[in-house]
């Protein structure tokens, strides 16, 4: 027997597929899996949310609000008073005891934390113009306690960090891509929940100044060194040029009238 | 610029996701290209894995040659193997690795034998290792070796 030596063509030991196909198809199904469990753990927190009691909320505001140094301010609780005493009678947040704070914080910010605390940022008071547009920022973080989001992004993150978890592990890899996918949906749906709260925020306002003068005019001044809308794609909060258009076409389709809006009393 | 330094981890992360799949495929077509010609021009010295048995007087000489590789992957491929953890099935991007490792070291091997002047080698075995304890680890990139070894006999003309 002859022995002829050929050289095989071809090879087994390699599939043919393309990797950037590949890559697709993996893709999509990460963000498929990703969507779908985040659609699912949305479902979940917002049903433990509406079971959660009020005193419970509390409880862990308490625990938050040790994280951030701030002071009482009667000059802003007279303001979220005047507020609260123009909701209507079977509005929600009846049932919570609000508390205001000033913190000495360069961040243009003001935070909704559970148990009806508020805390506002001593940078977002400097950029205050009049009464109406620090009304308006009070009653958006009015809006978040009525939607109760605070508690539903709490709830979200905890899912997502437990879930991603306990499927692979702490320190893998896997885990840390869901992660961010998931972030990204995340900041969508906090996106949402900001344009709800602005929503809340005008009725607020009008119902308590009779107008909706100054409710987009410190959106308009953020809007000024916002920027390009590119970035916002995956900010927490959207554009302020979009939250004006919403606004205005709100206050437009509901009629509210635009008075005098009050200059800033100066005890802040 | 801005949005670019806000998502820095993202920018690097698309960067070395590109230059992978750029750098990698490249690598791998030259490799290959080489691999091919390499094994046409050594096709006449045979590689059995059988014990093999000549008569003694035939022999000239019998040595242990070996020829070793080690092959990196590139961040794409991590990329993809990644995402396979996830769903599970083939990880097609490492196959063209170790098929890579393997064959190099099989030619290495084929090269060494030749220069003793063999023609052919017995009892051929192929081992795989990962390099480096951080092989599996997350952030670090693990390298596959490849080895193989066998006896080359030299004959007597």
């Amino acid at each position: 027997m002859k022995f002829t030596p050929i050289q095989l063509e071809g090879n087994v030991n390699v599939s043919k597929s393309h990797p950037l196909i590949e890559l697709l198809w993996l893709l999509g199904g990460l963000v498929l899996l990703t969507g779908l469990v985040f659609f699912i753990l949305g479902v979940t927190a917002d049903w433990a949310v509406s079971k959660t009691p009020i005193k419970i909320e509390n409880w862990i505001g308490q625990l938050a609000l040790n994280e951030f140094p701030a002071e009482d301010n009667p000059a802003l609780e007279q303001r979220l008073q005047a507020l609260l005493d123009s909701l209507p009678e079977d509005s929600a947040l009846h049932q919570y005891d609000f508390q205001i704070f000033l913190s000495d914080t360069e961040d243009v910010n003001a935070i909704a934390l559970p148990g009806g605390n508020i805390v506002v940022f001593s940078g977002l008071l400097e950029l205050m113009e009049s009464e109406n547009e620090l009304s308006m920022v009070l009653a958006h973080e009015l809006g978040h306690f009525a939607h109760r989001d605070h508690l539903r992004r709490l709830g979200r993150g905890l899912g997502v960090a437990v879930a991603a978890t306990l499927l692979f592990g702490e320190e893998s890899a896997a885990s840390n891509l869901i992660s961010k996918t998931l972030l990204t949906f995340q900041e969508k749906y906090s996106q949402d929940q900001e344009s709800a709260a602005d929503q809340f925020g005008l009725a607020l306002l009008t119902r308590s100044y009779g107008h909706a003068g100054g409710a987009t005019d410190f959106f308009s001044r953020l809007e000024e060194d916002a920027g390009s809308k590119l970035p916002y794609i995956l900010a927490s909060h959207p554009h302020p040029q979009d939250r004006i258009d919403a606004l205005n076409e709100q206050i437009k389709k509901k009629h509210y009238s635009i008075a005098k809006i009050q200059p800033l009393s100066l005890e802040l | 610029m801005g949005i670019l330094l806000q998502n820095f981890d993202l920018v690097i992360f698309l960067v070395l996701a590109v230059l992978g799949y750029t750098a990698g495929s490249w690598a791998e077509k030259k490799h290959y290209r080489s691999i091919n010609q390499r094994e046409k021009e050594l096709i006449k010295l045979v590689v059995v894995t059988a014990e093999g048995s000549f008569p003694p007087e035939r022999i000239a000489d019998a040595a242990l040659v070996s020829g070793s590789v080690v092959v990196s992957i590139d961040y794409f491929k991590r990329l993809l193997a990644i995402l396979r953890n996830i769903f599970g099935g083939r990880i097609k991007s490492y196959e063209s690795l170790v098929d890579r490792a393997r064959r190099e070291a099989i030619l290495r091997m084929k090269e060494s034998a030749k220069k003793r002047g063999a023609s052919i080698i017995i009892n051929m075995r192929l081992e795989t290792a990962t390099i480096g304890r951080s092989a599996n680890k997350k952030k670090s990139v693990g390298s596959v070796e490849a080895i193989a070894y066998g006896t080359a006999i030299v004959m007597n003309k």
